[in-house]
């Protein structure tokens, strides 16, 4: 009996939540998140080892010529275009996500289950370690070409895994076969990458790890800007899908019987989230969590799975959550900050955790 | 062209069956040849593993059929792009629907994407058929629930609510009374011949309640192993014995006065 008053109390006050949660607290965090990046980014450009005064961000950011010339080299070559690439970076890998986890309709999918992370590795492994091997020294000769020969390799690397994806789900059409056939070519180019660790020099070894270990503080204001503009009109892009996106959620079938060509749009979203997570590795390495956490995020937050408002919620706050991390990994005040993995994995790791176990208990309630 | 007006759905030496590799085919039943007119409530029926959700599936072209065509209003199925048979057939399957955060609103809403734009915003015509599908099932009470948290045959009406809102001819529904309690069969085979009678619909369904389809079926298409198709009259065929030929399970007999399966 008591039992039975505490379910119908439970499912009435969960009925509330979902009513609460509708169009005006919706359209509420969607004002309130782009102030939040607004904040984030600021705090992203005033902060570091080295002090800046807000009059100095203000003056640099509005262009004025009254500023500081240290603070505006230091802002304009180094901490503006990582906090544009960290936001960019942000919203593509969330997105890559969201595309990733509605199209193999399984939760745990994200940017380094297909194997295209492990592909830009091979890529950048390649060139690092097999060139040291070769004798061929690409690291370190020139800054600049040895930048651009690792973004090339790591966004060739990606795509080729990427090419392999896409037509193996245009064969086979099941997407749990072609996310398992992600992740075990996933493993097979790591045993090569890992091979090739072993073969090569301990400074180039170094220069690859480092590559691993992922920061947004690689690019420069030129490519910071490139990153955000191509991130932006490839998410643009995506909201042409909203519908066979939404279908999808329904299952493979019912999308088809709602109209879609299911291998077409299964190849059309692998390729547009595999696009985003080469762009992103190539200039900042793996970044771990973002895309995997994100989606589901937005999900808990806003209560929907309909991709008119999760596309959107994605980019927002994927785009928060990525400079919320970059400004954390500034935080113990050293010269280097601390990896963005490092922290990215702190705080997304325990999120999904969280966020599975309260789906689990919402579900049996 | 009058005859051609009436025919919605023509299977012409229709062969279907499923393939374990490129040249390794097996076949279930080959050169089925039968019409589906207006109005008609068929009900394929057979034994498990007779190949009813594979002759299913092949009319919607979910899997390739294995030789023969299927014309939907004169048109052959193959040259029809995915959008077009949207429009001419919807669907209620078996499939689970995994996600939990959908409402019956937004499951319902995808019925209307085969019309429409781009963007998944639905019009006004859209919300129309949308909440008119949802009273004909009568199920208003249902719209803002999450899908996921209904009970089977909540989401069996609701299911049945898209496919009324997809505004299709055809029907097409995979074993709709199964995992519903006995009244909720019930509800839903008289929505289901409500929508015949009253809303025009042509409805092929699928299922293992022999009893209750007899009951409402205008047509019979039984489906057994070995090649065996045969369409009907439901009357005639259950008189002349065709069901207990059928389903043959020892001890078993299906007993054309009662409409009953019996013990011997």
């Amino acid at each position: 009996m008591i039992h039975n008053t505490l379910h119908k109390l439970s499912t009435f006050t969960h009925f509330c939540k979902n009513k609460m949660i509708s169009r005006k607290h919706t359209s509420l965090i969607f004002v309130l998140l782009p102030i939040l990046i607004v904040l984030l980014f600021l705090l992203n450009i005033w902060y570091g080892s080295i002090n800046i005064s807000w009059f100095d961000v203000w003056d640099t950011l509005l262009l004025n010529e009254t500023v500081n010339n240290t603070s505006e080299i230091i802002i304009l070559q180094y901490r503006l275009p990582q906090a544009i690439t960290a936001l960019s970076v942000g919203i593509g890998l969330s997105i890559a996500g969201l595309l990733l986890q509605t199209t193999f309709t399984n939760p745990l999918a994200g940017p380094s289950v297909l194997g295209i992370s492990a592909g830009a590795s091979l890529g950048v492994a390649l060139v690092v370690l097999l060139g040291g091997i070769g004798g061929i020294k690409f690291v370190g000769t020139s800054v600049l070409f040895g930048d651009m020969a690792i973004v090339l390799a790591s966004f060739t690397g990606a795509l080729v895994v990427l090419t392999i994806i896409v037509f193996v789900s245009r064969k086979v059409g099941n997407a749990v076969t072609v996310l398992i056939i992600g992740i075990m070519i996933g493993y097979l180019v790591s045993s090569v990458v890992g091979t090739l660790q072993f073969f090569s020099s301990s400074e180039d070894l170094h220069a690859f790890i480092l590559w691993g270990l992922g920061s947004f503080s690689k690019t420069t204001i030129a490519q910071s800007i490139s990153i955000f503009i191509v991130t932006i009109a490839i998410s643009l892009v995506t909201i042409l899908f909203i519908k066979p996106l939404n279908a999808f959620l329904l299952g493979n079938q019912y999308a088809l019987s709602s109209g879609f060509n299911i291998k077409l749009m299964q190849s059309v979203f692998i390729l547009i989230s595999g696009f985003l997570i080469a762009l992103g590795t190539a200039f900042t390495g793996p970044i771990a969590f973002i895309g995997l956490a994100v989606p589901h995020i937005a999900r808990t937050i806003f209560r929907t799975s309909n991709h008119t408002v999760l596309l959107p919620a994605v980019m927002l706050i994927g785009a928060a959550l990525t400079l919320g991390c970059n400004l954390v990994s500034k935080l113990p005040g050293y010269d280097a900050s601390l990896p963005i993995n490092a922290v990215t994995s702190m705080v997304g790791a325990p999120i999904v955790i969280w966020v599975i176990i309260k789906g689990r208990s919402m579900s049996n309630a | 062209m009058h005859n051609s007006d009436k025919v919605l759905l023509k299977l012409d030496n229709l062969t279907t069956g499923y393939s374990l590799s490129r040249s390794k085919k097996v076949a279930l039943h080959q050169n089925i040849n039968c019409k589906v007119g207006k109005g008609e409530l068929i009900a394929l029926l057979g034994p498990n593993g007779a190949g009813k959700s594979t002759l299913l599936k092949a009319l919607l072209g979910i899997i390739p059929s294995l030789g023969g065509n299927i014309y939907y209003k004169g048109e052959n199925l193959h040259e029809m792009s995915k959008k077009e048979i949207a429009t001419l057939v919807s669907v209620v399957l078996t499939d689970k629907i995994e996600d939990r955060y959908l409402t019956s609103y937004d499951i319902v809403g995808t019925g209307r994407y085969p019309y429409g734009s781009f963007s998944g915003k639905l019009t006004d015509i859209d919300k129309e058929k949308i909440s008119n599908a949802f009273r004909l099932v009568d199920a208003k009470e249902l719209i803002a629930r999450v899908f996921y948290s209904l009970s089977d045959g909540e989401k069996q009406k609701v299911l049945l609510a898209r496919a009324i809102a997809q505004d299709t001819p055809l029907i097409f529904l995979d074993e709709p009374t199964a995992f519903i309690d006995s009244p909720g069969k019930v509800i839903i085979m008289n929505l289901i011949n409500d929508l015949v009678l009253v809303h025009n619909k042509t409805i092929l369904l699928t299922t293992h309640d022999t009893e209750l389809a007899l009951e409402y079926a205008s047509k019979l298409w039984l489906l057994g192993k070995e090649n065996y198709f045969e369409e009907g009259n439901p009357k005639t065929m259950v008189e002349e014995g065709m069901i207990n030929k059928l389903f043959v399970r020892k001890g078993i007999v299906f007993n054309a006065k009662s409409r009953r399966f019996e013990k011997v």
